[in-house]
């Protein structure tokens, strides 16, 4: 039976999952460079973080002696739930390596495995900050949740299918035309989603030095070596693959040729980490308190995208 | 073959009343023969009863048993759909876990304190363990009889002699006035349910032929009032039993009081009767009317929010899981309202999937609850402490008890690849099918966005559960002294871990017997063309082969993983790249402590911050402590007030009751009188 299924993936979707593997720590580099570029910094190389993932991996790890196997096992989980939520994705404009009917709410619920995992290991070293981190995690995303629900159901009822393989095809690029207002809503909504789940600004400032203020980064305080390693690359996969979603939704590809779709893809990605700089150059952090009323706020967008689709 | 298995079970019950009657020397635990013998003659029971359920499951012919004219309501009719096979093989599968598990809960020492089980009353009177190990018997029979009575009567008879095994094993500890209160409680409200479910075959049953099921269904009800009535009739009656809100005050204050086996019964599987009823009714009428599945769609939202929002707020282990059964009974109702919304507006496809989720998720809830609660219970049973904040780095002493609850509640958040997701998928999906239809109905495709928000409250409130019991350091000498179970104990609890684990890697192997249990259900529409292509999709073609795939994928992904962690982090090649153990970072305070750790209070705090005005939680906060109290708005602000006005009304009308002859004959005479007055006019408009 699972030959079947094999036989469904075809090798170009296979391909473009290979380059975003390599491509993603390239994302938070740029971001960087952006931000540093507008406030007349030179700031650190794009390639950056290869280079810290490069050392990470050669150091050793310290654990920490309140620590059980669920702080070991958090990173790899991250690592592996993200990478089989990228498999939902039509990366070459055509088809997903892995879709059925309904694989969104797998795709919301691998997220989500990874979250547990993560916020589970913070709980796991006994610290404050952790503790603080993991509740403001969970706090945070109970409210993107329903944000990402509502923009997946927009893109199901614009297109009517019940697959992100099959709806970010062709389907959507049909859509556009007869609902580009209600689809731009959604764009925006799914944007705002992604400032929340990767961590960035206005939700939370990776390039923030007090603990105290943190979301992920605190989180991941007591990680080293090979683990944090894997915590970084498993964010920097994240955040790639919620930029494809967004680039996906924005610039459907169905027509072009695999190698221009996934081209084209990278362009999309990288013009997504520049918006992300220049957010984070031009705006604060909102008070944590705040943070539920922006996802609602992108809740409301995506349900005035639903309602001007429904009328 | 049902039959025999319930015999056997009955046995058990029988042999453990017999063991402790022959060698009745208090303070001794069972003997070891005795013991085993309940628990071999338990598992064989469950065994042989799950026979003829996996047989119809699997898509054996049903069967039909007939006892003649045994009373004046027609014949005792006993039936075996795959709608009671599927609840069949939940109440033994649990029933077969939790018996076991109490038998060395209760035999082996607990530790001192504020234990749930009275360690005092066991030691005192070892023929009420017994006792309690034959009620479990008895319930677990009083449940099987209750899903294949096809009858009113047995029917009834099976609903009560369950209600009553239920409140004898809640009030186990009755020792404890908290205990009997909640037993007063859950009486009062089960037996008004009873009366509504009096009040229910009555209304339906005035036209038919006979009091059994199959006539009932023959009955043509008023077109509009007939319907109305029977399904609001069982909305309260079998939602008072499932626990929807606001029909949920007594649930967590009798699951809370009950011993942790008893509670993992009964969240596991006594309130799923309540569903059983609801789904048993609607495949009786054979449609239902739009309004009823609209009412229970927002109940089911209601329920499943407001459920995991008051968890989120608990301290107390048991009352927590407690609350997560309102909060599954809320999910469960979503799927029960969109297969509702699919029969009433005709898409027959939908109402598959509406139905069939609700199925499997009913089922997965009774593994995953009962396993959690058995989780708690051994935690208990080690500590002596239900309060979650007194606990702390358990996963350390009680190693497998800790897997298996983490296991549960990965289960229990709906995350892939447990067996939660997949249920809370085949309700995604009749969600999104939902809104993509042309009529009214399509507004009901937003109940996910409830489902949505419920998923991510779950995973706060299970991150919260594990992260403060079992992880981190003990902030309570209760939590040092703490030892992992007996086996007795801990083999209940991975068995039902691994059966969460099988469906939920091998859906492809579980659906085809739920879709066929939702067939039942949805009745004749059931052979309509679409169903049956996608019944064709779920059993043979993608969408069970996918799910399949991924959950396998996902785990094999996640080993491999691990054993790449586990050369890349455990290989020395030279001495900087050592694992080494050094205490928590701290920002360079090298002496942490465990009270410096997060609290439960604390870590549930933003979020109970923005649901504070629905929620009434109350929070306390002084310079050295912080937590919050959540009561229950309705238990506290309706069913309290009510009860006492009653009270009063009832204290005023005392007078009535002088205890002389005289004054009885006068009321006799009374109401003789009304009744003959009402003959007469009812002669007189006729």
């Amino acid at each position: 039976m699972f030959a079947n299924l094999a036989r469904l993936a075809p090798p170009s979707s296979i391909v473009a999952i290979a380059v975003l593997l390599c491509f993603a720590p390239v994302m938070p580099g740029i971001a960087i460079k952006t931000k540093s570029v507008l406030a007349g910094r030179k700031g650190a190389p794009i390639l950056q973080l290869y280079y810290d993932l490069w050392k990470l991996v050669r150091k050793g790890t310290v654990y920490s002696t309140t620590t059980t196997w669920v702080f070991q096992a958090g990173p790899v989980i991250v690592l592996a739930s993200v990478v089989a939520a990228l498999l939902f994705l039509p990366l070459d404009g055509r088809s997903a390596p892995a879709h059925f009917e309904g694989d969104l709410v797998a795709f919301a619920g691998l997220l989500a495995l990874g979250r547990f995992a993560l916020v589970l290991a913070g709980l796991d070293t006994g610290s404050s900050f952790e503790g603080m981190g993991a509740s403001r995690e969970v706090t945070v995303a109970t409210f993107a949740e329903p944000a990402l629900f509502l923009c997946l159901l927009a893109l199901v009822l614009a297109t009517g299918e019940l697959t992100l393989s099959g709806m970010l095809g062709v389907p959507l690029a049909n859509a556009w035309p007869r609902s580009a207002a209600s689809l731009t809503l959604v764009g925006l909504s799914l944007f705002i989603i992604l400032l929340a789940e990767n961590s960035r600004v206005p939700v939370d400032d990776p390039a923030t030095h007090l603990e105290l203020t943190m979301i992920h980064e605190v989180i991941v305080l007591d990680h080293s070596g090979p683990d944090l390693a894997l915590i970084l690359y498993g964010s920097a996969l994240k955040l790639t693959l919620f930029g494809a979603l967004v680039v996906c939704l924005f610039a459907p590809r169905p027509s072009l040729t695999p190698a221009a779709a996934i081209a084209s893809l990278l362009a999309g990605l990288v013009l997504v980490a520049v918006i992300i700089g220049i957010v984070e150059s031009v705006m604060a952090r909102l008070r944590l308190t705040r943070i539920p009323q922006l996802l609602v706020g992108a809740a409301a967008l995506a349900t005035l995208g639903i309602i001007l689709l429904l009328r | 073959m049902l039959g025999l298995g319930l015999g056997t079970i009955l046995l058990a019950g029988i042999a453990a009343m017999v063991q402790s009657g022959s060698q009745n020397l208090p303070g001794r635990p069972l003997a070891r023969g005795g013991s085993m013998l309940f628990r071999v003659l338990l598992g064989v029971g469950c065994t042989i009863g799950a026979l003829p359920a996996l047989r119809v499951l699997l898509g054996g012919a049903t069967t039909d048993l007939q006892f003649g004219a045994l009373s004046p309501t027609g014949p005792w009719v006993f039936g075996l759909d795959a709608l009671s096979a599927v609840f069949l093989l939940l109440i033994f599968a649990v029933g077969v876990a939790s018996g076991c598990y109490g038998f060395t809960y209760f035999a082996s020492p607990a530790v001192h304190g504020e234990a749930d089980s009275a360690q005092r009353s066991i030691e005192a009177e070892p023929s009420g363990v017994a006792g309690a190990h034959a009620l479990v018997a008895l319930l677990l029979v009083s449940l099987a009889l209750l899903v294949v009575a096809r009858a009113v009567i047995p029917f009834l008879i099976a609903w009560e002699l369950m209600a009553m095994t239920s409140y004898f094993l809640i009030v186990f500890d009755v020792d404890k006035p908290e205990v009997r209160r909640a037993g007063l409680l859950y009486l009062v409200t089960t037996h008004a349910g009873t009366l509504l479910l009096f009040a229910l075959f009555a209304a339906w049953g005035r036209g038919a032929a006979d009091l059994s099921f199959a006539s009932l269904a023959a009955v043509t009800l008023h077109p509009r009032m007939g319907d109305a009535v029977v399904l609001s009739l069982a909305l309260g009656a079998f939602g008072l039993k499932a626990g929807l809100v606001p029909l949920h005050f007594w649930l967590p204050e009798a699951h809370a009081a009950a011993p942790s086996h008893v509670s993992a019964l009964m969240s596991g599987v006594v309130i799923k009767m309540g569903i059983y009823g609801l789904l048993r009714v609607i495949a009786l009428l054979g449609i239902v009317p739009a309004w009823w599945s609209w009412l229970v769609l927002g109940l089911g939202v209601i329920s499943g929010v407001l459920g995991v929002v008051w968890a989120l707020a608990q301290h107390d282990i048991k009352r927590l899981l407690a609350f997560h059964s309102v909060e599954n009974i809320g999910i469960i109702l979503v799927g029960v309202g969109i297969g509702g919304l699919g029969l009433a507006y005709h898409h027959p496809r939908i109402a598959m999937l509406g139905f069939a989720g609700a199925l499997l998720h009913t089922f997965n809830h009774g593994l995953f609850k009962s396993l959690l609660f058995l989780g708690a219970g051994s935690v208990i049973h080690a500590t002596g402490a239900r309060d979650i904040e007194r606990l702390g780095g358990l996963s350390r002493r009680m190693p497998r008890t800790a897997a298996a609850f983490l296991l549960g509640s990965v289960a229990i958040v709906g995350l892939p690849p447990l067996n939660g997701f997949v249920s809370e998928w085949m309700v995604y999906r009749g969600v999104l099918h939902i809104g993509l239809v042309t009529d009214i109905s399509r507004i009901a495709s937003l109940a996910g966005v409830a489902l949505a928000l419920i998923g991510g409250l779950a995973l706060a409130c299970f991150a919260k559960v594990v992260g403060i019991l079992y992880l981190g350091s003990p902030r309570d000498p209760v939590a040092l002294s703490a030892h992992e179970s007996a086996p007795g104990m801990t083999w209940p609890l991975l068995g039902l871990a691994g059966a969460c684990a099988g469906i939920g890697l091998l859906p492809v192997f579980v659906l085809p017997p739920i879709l066929r249990a939702a067939a039942v259900v949805v009745g004749a529409a059931a052979s309509d063309p679409s169903v049956t292509s996608t019944v064709a999709a779920d059993v043979d073609g993608s969408a069970a082969m996918a799910i399949t795939a991924l959950a396998l994928g996902v785990t094999v992904a996640m080993l491999i993983g691990w054993a790449v962690h586990r050369i890349m982090v455990g290989r020395r090649p030279s001495k900087t790249k050592a694992v080494r153990r050094r205490e928590t970072w701290a920002c360079g305070y090298s002496t942490p402590t465990a009270r410096m750790q997060y609290s439960a209070s604390s870590f549930a705090a933003p979020i109970l911050a923005h649901f504070q005005p629905v929620t009434g939680i109350r929070t306390h906060q002084t310079t050295r402590v912080f937590e919050t109290y959540a009561g229950d708005p309705v238990l506290d602000g309706f069913v309290r007030p009510l009860w006492r006005a009653w009270r009063d009304i009832a204290n005023r009308a005392r007078p009535m009751q002088r205890a002389r002859l005289s004054t009885y004959v006068l009321y006799l005479v009374a109401a003789l009188l009304t009744l003959l007055l009402y003959l007469l006019v009812d002669g007189w408009t006729t």
